[in-house]
């Protein structure tokens, strides 16, 4: 009896498959490896293209993401990127002919808040080859974002333009009144 | 009305030089900086494993064990590598079954294991792949991966001490680079 469960054991697992298919390569590249965005206001949005170059003799469908990579592999001084939401791809899928490349553009929109303002920020984008295989590769690209403080400054845009025209004004009042008096004398 | 005409003067000059800074940082443009003309890439030149059918609790190693898979830095700049890996699902209902890719490589009930080894890394021998993004080559000491580099490596898997037969199961792991 024990030996007739034993043996159901047996085959019942020799019955799994695992992982059956043929080998085959992966290789393709994706430039710039990395990006570096300066002054960019709250508010505003940047955009560029990555370039993916499928080295295959088959086409193949890549996918992108942005990814926010741990403190430890961030480039020195860069903080997390607050939100992955904020990088978006055209298209977000793409499918590359065989030996050849495609533009994929990518979009960075900070939103119009004061607190995103004078932030230096590291994202990773990823292009992840689709497939079913065991083994895949994904490449990633360094974005770097810095913002600058104008979501500050441009709150205060107003008052500065304010005090600028109070200032031609006194300044013309002086004037008259300097031209009068000197007329007067 | 000279005097008249430099106190304006100075009253404009004076109102500038307040707001000159602020007026400077609000009027900036976004520049795009893109660090050279290189590529990244890397290669493997195998990515399946074919297993067919395999039993419980039973340690399968690729052939040959460390040297099975290469991988090879064909961009032109310095990389920094990565591994995971994920639950396997069965192929016919991946919502239904699946075996959990265990933490330590241990396996259990439903709980696989996997490892890979890299040909030369004597001090780690079989590392447990997981599901959280790990190193792949050991870069702490200031060793990324030079363009032209290659890493032979192989793998192991653990299957789970309990498995449902006659079920087609598939995992996936993801050997990812970032510019070093």
């Amino acid at each position: 009896m024990l030996r007739h469960i034993k043996l159901a054991g047996l085959i019942a697992a020799l019955l799994a498959v695992f992982l059956s298919s043929f080998a085959l390569a992966q290789s393709f590249s994706v430039s710039p490896k990395e990006l570096k965005i300066d002054n960019l206001s709250p508010g505003e949005e940047a955009g560029f293209n990555l370039t993916i170059h499928n080295k295959d003799e088959a086409a193949h469908v890549f996918t992108l993401a942005a990814f926010r990579p741990r403190e430890d592999e961030r480039r020195v001084g860069k903080a997390e990127f607050p939100d992955a939401s904020w990088v978006s791809f055209s298209p977000r899928e793409i499918e590359v002919a065989a030996r050849s490349e495609a533009k994929v553009e990518v979009t960075v929109s900070i939103p119009s808040d004061t607190e995103w303002a004078g932030k230096d920020w590291e994202v990773w984008l990823g292009v992840a080859l689709e497939s079913s295989d065991l083994l895949t590769v994904e490449l990633y690209v360094r974005l770097l974002v810095s913002t600058n403080a104008a979501g500050k400054g441009r709150s205060n845009t107003g008052l500065i333009v304010v005090i600028v025209v109070a200032v031609i004004l006194l300044g013309y009042g002086a004037y008259y009144y300097f031209r009068r008096k000197a007329r007067l004398n | 009305m000279r005097a008249g005409i430099i106190s304006f003067l100075l009253a404009v000059i004076l109102a500038l030089s307040f707001c000159w800074p602020a007026l400077a940082a609000d009027s900036g443009s976004i520049t795009i900086t893109m660090t050279g003309v290189n590529e990244i890439s890397i290669s493997l030149d195998k990515t399946q494993w074919p297993l067919g059918n395999v039993s419980s609790d039973t340690e399968y190693l690729t052939s040959p064990p460390i040297e099975w898979c290469t991988l090879t830095v064909t961009g032109n700049c310095n990389v920094k590598t990565f591994i995971v890996g994920e639950d396997a699902k069965w192929v016919d209902n991946p919502g239904a079954y699946k075996w959990t890719l265990s933490n330590s490589g241990a396996n259990g009930e439903a709980i696989y294991g996997l490892w890979f080894r890299i040909s030369g890394d004597t001090t780690r021998g079989y590392v447990p792949i997981t599901k959280t993004e790990s190193e792949f080559w050991p870069y702490s000491g200031g060793s990324s991966l030079d363009p032209g580099d290659t890493k032979q490596f192989g793998l192991r898997l653990l299957t789970p001490t309990y498995l449902v037969g006659g079920r087609e199961m598939q995992t996936q792991i993801t050997i990812s680079a970032v510019a070093a």
